[in-house]
């Protein structure tokens, strides 16, 4: 089962309610087979911009983190559940990224003039080659002017 | 005695010296000697370029930082405070790969509602500036 990581805002509202809201969003993930790995609380902020949802608008959220595991075939599931949960203004499902940047740095190569540049050179050899596979009229086949416009 | 002595020390003393120098054994022919030699120590000692220039690096791969989309601080910092907009790789300095990861992580952000689409958090206003977008890398297209 993959990591995903589900934001999600939580309108304003007292304490036992905001757990609540958590706790069912919990349990949807524990019934499909899934389970919790971590619950992280970024506190109450304001959003980027007054968002509407269920008919409300909210100019603040309590935002927090799930990190959990699940089968990837109930995430759809899952994201109409919060999506219905009128107490959640927002929320996405993300997958938790685990890749490491091991690729080398390409800075020096892109600020080089372009026809150094590596994909550059790529792309003149592709040209060369097309260029090369066109037929071209030879002047020697008997003719001594060119038959096509110019 | 203490003559004796004195030889018997020097004796050990020139035997040691004649076995481990080469400059006092006769049976080796000075050139062969000199060829020996040259290819020890005559020789030019490898050195690095020291006109070559290091290598440049974008400040995300220099520092081994990884976009994330819940660190909008960071990301934040790669966007217009007046229209909110994605700076571009000539003005940001990145290389591909990590222009790529920031864009698609500040998209991240701002579909979960972590980060504005036309604004920026007052309060990175004020940040430390990467780049500066009046003095590109790369000129701009326009």
């Amino acid at each position: 089962m993959p990591i995903y990581e589900l934001p999600l805002l939580l309108r304003i509202m007292p304490k036992p309610e905001i757990v609540s809201t958590l706790k069912r969003a919990a349990t949807a993930i524990f019934e499909k087979g899934g389970f919790i790995r971590k619950i992280e609380n970024l506190g109450q902020k304001d959003l980027p911009a007054k968002t509407s949802s269920h008919g409300v608008v909210s100019r603040q959220a309590h935002y927090f983190v799930i990190y959990f595991d699940v089968p990837p075939k109930h995430i759809s599931n899952l994201e109409d559940i919060f999506n219905r949960d009128i107490d959640i203004v927002r929320n996405r499902i993300y997958k938790h990224d685990l890749t490491v940047n091991n690729k080398p740095c390409t800075l020096e190569d892109e600020l080089k003039p372009p026809p150094y540049r590596r994909d550059v050179q790529k792309l003149l050899k592709i040209t060369e080659r097309q260029e090369s596979r066109k037929k071209k009229f030879s002047y020697k086949s008997g003719l001594n002017y060119y038959p096509f416009q110019k | 005695m203490a003559y004796a002595s004195l030889i018997r020390n020097f004796h050990n003393f020139t035997c040691r010296v004649l076995s481990t120098s080469n400059r006092l054994v006769h049976n080796v022919s000075p050139n062969v000697w000199e060829e020996k030699h040259r290819s020890e120590s005559d020789k030019p000692t490898f050195m690095r370029n020291p006109y070559k220039y290091k290598k440049q690096e974008c400040i995300l791969c220099k520092l081994n930082i990884k976009p994330d989309y819940k660190n909008v601080r960071l990301l934040s910092q790669f966007q217009s405070r007046f229209t909110g907009r994605i700076y571009g790789r000539h003005i940001t300095g990145l290389c591909k790969n990590q222009q790529r990861k920031v864009e698609q992580e500040i998209l991240k952000a701002q579909n979960a509602g972590l980060m504005g689409y036309y604004t920026k958090d007052v309060a990175f206003c004020k940040d430390p500036k990467l780049f500066d977008p009046n003095h590109p890398f790369r000129p701009h297209k326009y």
